[in-house]
């Protein structure tokens, strides 16, 4: 479903990935893992198109990326969640204010908002929490709702750059279990991190970077 | 129709978040868009004037004195097929030393002394609409001063090229001053929504990476500034119409039986109208400068 043909991309002339050529299946579960700077944030970055390489090819479902007008780009992004370290969620909108956000800007009726709101909501176990604002949630809560976010309209794909890196261990194993039950119904994830807790956990390929390029691609026991 | 009450909510939002700068944006924009209606009222009043003076021009062509009743008579043919004359009154000289006896009693002793009438015959003529502008008045008073038994055409020529004049200088005066204080206003608008999109970059952020497109980012932030626009426009309207009271008050008081002050006119309702929409469309025009400086990449 993912594939990188020579990938390189350039910060200031440094390189953040240098000839990355990697693929990963619909509905694979996969680590990203590797030091700060070894460049997943970055390889997370040009599969919703937030960047552009300068050498090589990425295509996502058969489309280059690279090839995607600005237009063509919000409509990416409406089939992959992201996940993010901060949460980024909305201070001032409500939980289902905030997880409402990815079917309202798609034109999505009421109806179908509230039902699938609700569906996300209960995936993540919050589904009582709907009427709060994320500043009176825990830190694990607020990851849940920024999943329940990224998972609300029924992405193909779900990104998530370091979930767990506010989290402790007990948080971050209920994050990762939340991912596998995602992932078993069929939604591809690629999750980058460094958490030790978090390769211990999952099973499955790890695809480890160094300095922007891939060293290792192992799959894992499960 | 949510989305719609989305992007209206939010736009209301970025106001309420932002409400001392937004306050000093309108009240900055309404001093600017005052000051050219200022520019522009004095225009659209001298123009008035001088279409009002224009009309009560009238010309007075002089006829010799020893002209016999026939030529005379050819003579007003002549005038009466002339496109350029909108009316003419044959003034006789005896009917004009009757005016002149009526409207200078005390001066009639003068014109005594000479023993005849020395006043000549003439024609009163009041020209077509298109025959008034101060070019037209000149070619036509040129022609017809050749016409024989003619002696003099006369009318005020300076006056009515010298309000001409000054209708043109200001004319200028107001295109100019409105395209820099207008520019001033897309400045001022654009800055307004440029903190409005600094303050709010993470969520716009956020909007991006859900997938949110181009213009469902930028919609709050056109209606924010078309409402500033809008509302700068309008404030500035009743300032000026406040303004304006006060000055036909000052002026009435100090022109009582002249009348002056009836003369000066606001603008119209469907004026007042389009001013309020090129402040919505100047408003528009900050937000999109802002936006476009902000980047897509951002948004």
């Amino acid at each position: 479903m993912i594939q990188l043909f020579h990938v390189s991309k350039y910060y200031d002339r440094r390189p953040a990935l240098s000839d990355v050529t990697l693929e990963i299946e619909k509905g694979e579960f996969v680590l990203l893992m590797g030091p700060s700077g070894a460049g997943k944030s970055t390889l997370l970055k040009l599969l919703i198109g937030a960047e552009r390489p300068e050498e090589g090819q990425i295509l996502v479902q058969g489309r280059s990326l690279s090839k995607l007008r600005p237009s063509e780009i919000p409509v990416l992004r409406r089939k992959v969640g992201v996940v993010l370290q901060d949460f980024r969620l909305l201070p001032k909108k409500t939980v289902f204010e905030n997880v409402s956000l990815p079917l309202l800007v798609q034109g999505a009726s009421t109806t179908e908002i509230r039902r699938k709101v609700a569906e996300a909501l209960r995936a993540v176990g919050l589904d009582h929490k709907k009427d709060l604002f994320p500043p009176g949630l825990s830190t694990g809560e607020q990851q849940r709702i920024c999943i329940a976010r990224a998972i609300v309209n029924g992405p193909i794909m779900l990104l998530a750059d370091e979930p767990t890196g506010n989290l402790d261990p007990d948080l971050t194993s209920e994050i990762i279990e939340l991912f596998k039950s995602i992932n078993a119904r069929g939604t591809t994830i690629i999750v980058a991190t460094h958490d030790p807790n978090v390769l211990a956990q999952v099973n499955r390929r790890v695809i480890t970077l160094d300095h922007g390029k891939v060293v290792s691609s192992e799959q894992g026991a499960s | 129709m949510r989305r719609l009450l989305y992007l209206l909510r939010e736009a209301v939002a970025n106001v309420l978040t932002n409400r001392t700068t937004t306050l000093v944006a309108v009240a900055t924009t309404a001093f600017t868009f005052a000051c050219v209606g200022v520019f522009l009222l004095l225009y659209v009043n001298l123009k008035t004037m001088a279409s009002s003076l224009e009309q009560d021009i009238q010309v007075m062509v002089y006829l010799q004195d020893d002209l016999t009743e026939q030529s005379r008579i050819e003579i007003e043919q002549q005038l009466k097929i002339d496109r350029a004359i909108a009316s003419l009154t044959f003034v006789s000289k005896e009917r004009a030393l009757a005016d002149f006896q009526a409207q200078f009693p005390s001066e009639s002793r003068l014109l005594q002394g000479l023993g005849q009438n020395p006043l000549p015959a003439s024609f009163v003529i009041t020209l077509a609409a298109e025959s008034r502008s101060s070019d037209a008045m000149r070619r036509w008073a040129n022609r017809t001063q050749l016409i024989p038994g003619v002696s003099q055409v006369q009318y005020n020529q300076e006056w009515v090229e010298a309000l001409a004049g000054i209708v043109r200088y200001i004319e200028v005066a107001a295109i100019i001053v409105g395209v820099i204080l207008s520019a001033a206003s897309v400045t001022i608008i654009a800055n307004t929504i440029r903190l409005a999109l600094y303050s709010r970059r993470e969520e716009i952020e956020i909007l991006g990476l859900i997938g949110a497109s181009t213009t469902f980012i930028r919609v709050p932030y056109l209606l924010e500034g078309a409402a500033l626009g809008l509302c700068g426009s309008a404030l500035s309207l009743v300032i000026l119409k406040g303004g304006f009271e006060l000055f036909r008050h000052q002026i009435h008081s100090a022109t009582r039986f002249l009348g002056v002050d009836a003369l000066l006119t606001f603008f119209s309702f469907d004026m007042c109208l389009v001013l309020m929409l090129v402040g919505l469309f100047l408003g528009c025009a900050g937000s999109f400068l802002s936006l476009l400086r902000f980047g897509e990449g951002r948004a």
